[in-house]
């Protein structure tokens, strides 16, 4: 009888923990993908954070290495932009669903690929099953300035 | 030797030691004055004292696990509530209902930097979703070639290349199968992007083939006599099967070949009947081999189905 007891708590335990997983992930999410800084905010930020610390660090990550992670992340994705041809100008994304198996996202880009610019919009599915997650999109809109060419606007609806 | 002197009652049989329980003497008369029979004795209550004691021990911490668990789940059940509560207070903020402020805190410059740092990664992982992405190392670069077909993505396949003094592959996780070195050998040196797209079209090329053949496998295996006969590029796909689910008497065999590499349809299709097939079935191979050609093999499958329930 008690046996059953233990167990009861320890499932309610485990349901709770799960739903509390993901209840920071979607704060995290939507405090995340409602927040909008500009790049001279991003770079005042730089400047006070290092003033800040210079007396020790709190936290898990110092200063520097904040501000070297996201020189790295800066140079690899200007370095993409640079190799593809393909540069975002924006991007937003919002988190429509998820559950601990599944989430879908909307997506919401806009950009030049080499002189043609485009906006594009589209919903990902991802999707954890045994051994690894798969991803689908579904729903893309594409909207081109491609008043000229009408080589590409046959390719934008195929 | 000498008998150990016990007292007793002179009329009934009495312990020198009161038995744990209070149960009634059930000794011998004649054992209770015995030194085995008083040390046995003593042994047995010993015995039942410490089974006693593990039995209250095990009472103890089963009560003291349960109060645990009892305030565990408390705890957690008051942490749920107030993310919960944080959720609501934030979806509020962000629907513009009066009176309540989205974002009361001033973000602190770390957070800025948080926020930055996670929307840049974001924007990377979007470069995985148009085909090539990529991390700079060291010494050169590891790019990243993800595959899709139909929207699906399917496998992604890694290439380190090293710059320095001239640019080579260094290590690859793409099939032997795929041509690499010619690639290589035709585009490296003078146009990496070229090389990375033809084989970008190699790997998507490859890829479609082999889940349609899967696909196939997977939805249509009622269909199919025997076994599919495949090869590693899945470039060349040999079997039978039966025109409807209903009819098995007279399976077609078929053999496609993938002659374009960079293609994920098949260049070169032969359906033939089993002999001794009735003549109006020439007709429907021959309607087979040509929708193999301009459609995809488990939607061609799909359109047989479809037609036959109409």
């Amino acid at each position: 009888m008690d046996n059953s007891i233990c167990q009861g708590y320890e499932d309610e335990i485990q349901s709770l923990e799960e739903e509390i997983k993901l209840l920071a992930e979607k704060y995290e999410d939507r405090q995340q993908e409602s927040t909008f800084y500009s790049d001279e905010e991003i770079l005042m930020s730089i400047k006070s954070f290092q003033r800040e610390s210079q007396g020790g660090s709190k936290g898990c990550d110092s200063p520097s290495d904040l501000k070297a992670q996201l020189e790295s992340l800066e140079t690899d994705l200007s370095f993409l932009m640079k190799f593809t041809g393909i540069q975002f100008t924006s991007h937003s994304k919002k988190t429509l669903e998820k559950t601990r198996n599944r989430a879908v996202q909307k997506h919401r880009l806009s950009g030049n690929c080499h002189s043609l610019s485009f906006q594009l919009e589209f919903r990902l599915l991802e999707m954890q099953n045994k051994e690894n997650v798969s991803a689908v999109v579904t729903d893309l809109s594409i909207i081109m300035e491609s008043g000229e060419s009408s080589d590409v606007s046959k390719f934008v609806s195929r | 030797g000498r008998a150990l002197a016990v007292p007793t009652d002179r009329g009934g049989l009495t312990s020198a030691f009161p038995l744990a329980g209070g149960s009634p003497g059930k000794m011998e008369e004649g054992k209770a004055c015995s030194p085995d029979g008083v040390l046995a004795h003593l042994e047995m209550l010993e015995a039942r004292a410490h089974e006693a004691a593990v039995k209250q021990e095990e009472v103890e911490q089963q009560e003291q696990k349960l109060a645990r668990l009892k305030a565990r789940v408390q705890e957690l059940r008051v942490q749920r509530d107030e993310l919960q509560a944080k959720v609501d207070l934030q979806e509020k903020g962000q629907l513009g209902k009066e009176g309540v402020v989205s974002n009361p805190v001033q973000p602190s410059a770390r957070d800025v930097l948080e926020w930055k740092i996670k929307s840049i990664k974001a924007t990377l992982q979007i470069f995985y979703l148009t085909g090539i992405s990529g991390k700079l190392t060291k010494r050169g670069v590891c790019f990243c070639i993800s595959t899709a077909y139909e929207g699906t993505y399917l496998d992604s396949y890694y290439l380190e290349l090293l710059t320095k003094p001239e640019v080579r592959i260094h290590r690859h996780s793409v099939p032997i199968f795929i041509p690499l070195e010619q690639m290589a050998k035709n585009y490296l040196q003078t146009d990496i992007r070229s090389f990375l797209s033809v084989l970008s079209d190699h790997l998507n090329a490859y890829v479609g083939r082999r889940y349609q053949a899967d696909q196939l496998q997977e939805h249509f295996s009622e269909q199919i006599e025997g076994t599919l006969q495949r090869n590693s590029l899945c470039n060349l796909l040999v079997f039978n099967y039966n025109v409807s689910k209903k009819s098995k008497s007279f399976p077609f065999n078929v053999r496609l070949l993938y002659g374009d590499l960079c293609c994920s349809l098949p260049t070169e299709v032969i359906v033939s009947c089993t002999p001794g097939s009735p003549t109006s079935l020439a007709e429907t191979a021959a309607a087979h081999s040509d929708l193999f050609r301009r459609v995809a093999l488990h939607k061609a499958f799909l359109s047989f189905s479809s037609a036959e329930e109409n």
